[in-house]
């Protein structure tokens, strides 16, 4: 029988687990697996460099852990659920806090991590925003390539298959339903390839970019959530996405965004308005520039809505009253960052805006990263539930370690149980169909406009103030932009083509802005990063929103069911 | 006068596509921004890399005017009206200015990259993390070597890496030394012997371009004379 598809017969590879990701949750997913069972056969598939892509990788300011004895897991824990005004899953947060130090632990004494001491020779521990104690453990104040850095080596140690400029793109069932792997797309040569895992794991960093001003690497373009949404996976809290307070703005450049670090504001710098004065005393008088990150962004952004910012359309921040060389020695990489664009940290106030940070959102898990799909496991930040409603500057590259490692745990159990399977050739079919119609269409628009409509409608309507009116715009917006990102049409070969790459991207960002713009509608209070200029009080108990796509496709409806937190542990009145 | 357009350059894999382009300027305007301008307004196909945009992925790397940079991190100044963009050197080009850095990893995992725990230390989740000060020799040799980003500028710029297979290249010997110097890690002696064999240290000819290049400041030069001399610790 002759083929009629468009795209290349797909190359069919099996496998024991395949870890969708190469960033912290990830790298600490294959070292678990691999150091559980070492004769697992597990595949990385990444759609950046192996450990070089993601950001795990530009993590600055560090790494929250319990070490210190007049600590407790028991503070760390009530800061995160204060910090995540109790939307938190108490189970998942209290996994993280308890495992943190273990993970410390073992990246220094396994993975080969070396973090800064203090004088005495022991693991130094610095103040970060929205902590009742100095806990949180870096190098510098550019962690991140310290810790991706030896998780990099560490492969190279243990060999799991990497698969490298490979994009994942959908999870595969069975005819029965059961999980069956994945469908992939090598972004080298183009062609797709089909992987059979026993278990999945999915780790691709979530969707953060999909505004004007956003923080992360490229390829966080909601991915992992996206995959998982058309496969029928609930997904918890998407209206919780996080504003960095301070994110540097340089013009056009592709580094307007890139965050300042949280360590600055720690250290005691000043946040300013055009006007000159120190707003924060308008928003919170008694913690100033310390408060909290949703607080801090959202003070940020109504003095820039009020006319209080500066032509660029920011505030100042200003750290330079430690004087150049201490701020130099504490914060070369941040100083070196704003340097490059023309500004310098050390000598005088840089201009900064909120920028979109991190999803809280995302896929729902238990404790082991076990998710309703039996053998489908999600680790990092495309789960949800772990902070609630806000991230704590520190607490993210500690789940996304804490997890990642506790899913290679898993995988190593679950991989032996499970059976190889057939993935059903529709779905094969329909998945290859998607990613192959951009560079088969020949009329159509490109991406990148799109991508940029995307990321404007975001930051205008679905960003760090919200309202009704607004998210209802967001909403017809998006099914109007869902239409036309589905005639994109890229030219050029299929090779190392980052256009259709770009065009993929989209697609999945789109179906996670509509669950965002969606779930936003639904929260009418404000609760940590969702702010309702509408609906400014917050409710006594806390909900959240449980989303799945409905029968009519992955952009069609949305099936919604209303949940109450547990306060398994601790209730917000509970003393410390 | 200043212009208010930036010519380019491109090396690019196919000899058809088109290779010069002019981008209207923006402030500040680094290498990245004017390949993306190329992409967005009159090639979309043309192949270049990079992930976080500030310099620490080290994906991004090109020569630009012959100089291995991040593209990220290198400023288009206001005198400058035209650039030329390659793909770095001595690693196989897979389209325009994206390499294959297999080579450069494969030099990398050569020196046994990752640390080697004494028999007698714990590790693990349960394993204490040793206590080392900071003020220590140890620390100060490994410090200022530490920050590599993996991004192969130092190994494009070297003409030996860059130019013949069997030099393990200034990155690599880099992190030899700092593991080398590591009181944590039990594989030195291996490690001396691997620096020290044919493709090692004695290829190198100290004409310092991978510390020019280096985006991280770091000094690869100074590490490859500490590993001939096999001493640690001390100043020199
Ligand atoms: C600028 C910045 C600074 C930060 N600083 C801090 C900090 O100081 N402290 C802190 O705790 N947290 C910080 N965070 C948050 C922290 O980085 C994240 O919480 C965490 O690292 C996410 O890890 P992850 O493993 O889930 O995803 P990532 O590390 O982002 O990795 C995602 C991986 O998925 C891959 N991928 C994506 N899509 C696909 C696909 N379709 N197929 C295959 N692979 C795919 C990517 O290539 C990448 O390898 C920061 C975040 C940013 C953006
Ligand atoms: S894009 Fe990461 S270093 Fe340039």
């Amino acid at each position: 029988m002759g083929r009629t598809e468009f795209w290349p017969e797909p190359d069919v590879l099996d496998t024991d687990v395949a870890v969708v990701g190469s960033g912290g949750a990830g790298l600490m997913c294959v070292l678990h697996a691999l150091t559980a069972r070492p004769d697992l056969d597990v595949t990385v598939v990444s759609k950046g460099a192996v450990g070089r892509s993601g950001c795990t990788r530009m993590v600055q300011g560090g790494f929250n852990a319990v070490l210190d004895p007049a600590d407790s897991v028991e503070r760390h824990f009530r800061d995160t659920l204060d910090g995540g005004k109790f939307l938190n899953d108490q189970a998942l947060a209290w996994t993280l806090v308890h495992d943190a130090p273990r993970v410390i632990n073992e990246l220094e004494t396994r993975v080969g991590c070396f973090f800064d001491r203090g004088p005495d020779g022991r693991i130094h521990q610095k103040a970060f925003a929205g902590q009742s104690f100095d806990r949180t453990v870096h190098r510098g104040d550019l962690t991140g390539i310290e810790i991706m850095g030896r998780l990099r080596d560490q492969m190279f140690r243990l060999g799991p298959r990497e698969l490298e400029d490979v994009r994942a793109l959908d999870l595969l069932h069975d005819e029965h339903g059961q999980l069956a792997g994945l469908t992939a797309l090598n972004v080298r040569t183009g062609r797709p390839l089909v992987l059979r895992a026993r278990v999945v794991v999915v780790a691709t960093g979530g969707s953060a970019t999909m505004y004007r001003v956003a923080a992360p690497a490229r390829e966080k373009t909601g991915d992992g959530v996206a995959m998982c949404w058309r496969a029928g996976l609930p997904l918890r809290d998407m209206e919780m996405l996080q504003f960095h307070p301070t994110g540097l703005l340089a013009g056009n450049a592709r580094m307007t965004g890139a965050v300042l670090e949280e360590g600055l504001r720690g250290a005691g710098a000043h946040l300013y308005n055009a006007a000159g004065e120190r707003y924060m005393a308008r928003y919170d008088p008694e913690r100033m520039e310390r408060s909290t990150r949703d607080v801090v962004a959202r003070a940020g952004y109504l003095e820039i809505a009020a006319g209080r910012g500066t032509e660029e359309g920011g505030v100042l921040i200003d750290i330079s009253h430690l004087g150049v060389a201490e701020v130099e020695r504490r914060f070369p990489g941040m100083v070196a960052r704003t340097r490059q664009i023309g500004q310098d940290l050390a000598r005088g106030p840089v201009r900064v805006s909120p920028t979109a940070h991190f999803h809280m959102g995302g896929v729902l898990i238990d404790v082991d990263c076990r998710t309703e799909l039996d053998g489908l496991l999600v680790a990092g930040e495309d789960s949800g539930g772990t902070h609630g409603a806000n991230r704590l500057g520190g607490n993210g590259v500690a789940e996304s370690t804490v997890f990642g490692a506790r899913a290679g745990d898993t995988a190593a159990l679950l991989a032996p149980e499970r059976e190889l399977r057939d993935p059903a050739a529709d779905e094969v079919a329909a998945s290859l169909g998607r990613a192959y119609g951009p560079l088969a269409r020949t009329e159509g628009p490109w991406p990148f406009d799109l991508t940029t409509r995307l990321k404007e409608l975001m930051w205008r309507s679905v960003g760090v103030v919200r309202d009704a009116a607004g998210l209802a715009e967001a909403d017809k917006e998006l099914d109007a932009l869902a239409e036309d990102v589905q005639r994109v049409a890229v030219p050029g070969p299929p090779e190392v083509n980052y256009a259709w790459q770009e065009a993929l991207d989209l697609a999945n960002q789109v179906i996670v802005a509509r669950t965002i713009a969606h779930a936003a509608a639904w929260r009418t209070e404000t609760r940590g990063a969702h702010a309702r200029a509408d609906c400014p009080d917050t409710e006594a108990a806390p909900r959240y929103l449980v989303q799945r796509r409905g029968a009519d496709g992955p952009y069609g409806g949305i099936t919604s069911e209303v949940r109450a937190v547990e306060f398994s542990r601790l209730a917000p009145e509970d003393q410390p | 006068m200043p212009g208010e357009d930036v010519r380019v350059s491109v090396t690019r894999s196919d000899p058809d596509a088109p290779a010069e382009f002019t981008v209207p300027r923006i402030r500040p305007m680094m290498v990245l921004d004017a390949l993306l301008a190329i992409q967005r307004t009159h090639d979309p196909a043309i192949g270049f890399r990079f992930s976080c945009r500030v310099g620490m992925c080290g994906t991004c790397t090109v020569r630009v005017d012959g100089r291995s940079v991040l593209a990220c991190q290198t400023e288009i100044d206001e005198d400058t009206e035209h650039i030329r963009v390659d793909p770095l050197a001595g690693l196989p080009v897979l389209r325009d200015l994206v390499v294959d850095t297999a080579p450069f990893w494969r030099a990398w995992a050569a020196v046994t990259p990752y640390l080697v725990p004494g028999e007698d230390q714990e590790v693990g989740m349960d394993a204490e993390p040793a206590v080392i000060p900071p003020d220590s020799a140890e620390r100060e040799t490994i410090d200022p070597s530490l920050d590599c980003i993996g991004c192969a500028a130092c190994f494009s710029s070297c003409g030996i890496a860059s130019a013949r297979r069997d030099f393990l290249g200034p990155a690599a010997l880099n992190r030899a030394m700092v593991l080398v110097a590591d009181s944590r890690d039990a594989a030195g002696a291996h490690r001396m012997d691997v620096v020290g064999a044919g493709s090692g240290v004695d290829r190198c000819h100290y004409i310092y371009g991978c510390t020019a290049a280096c985006p991280k400041g770091l000094d690869p030069a100074r590490a490859i004379r500490r590993l001939r001399r096999g001493r640690f610790g001390g100043k020199d």
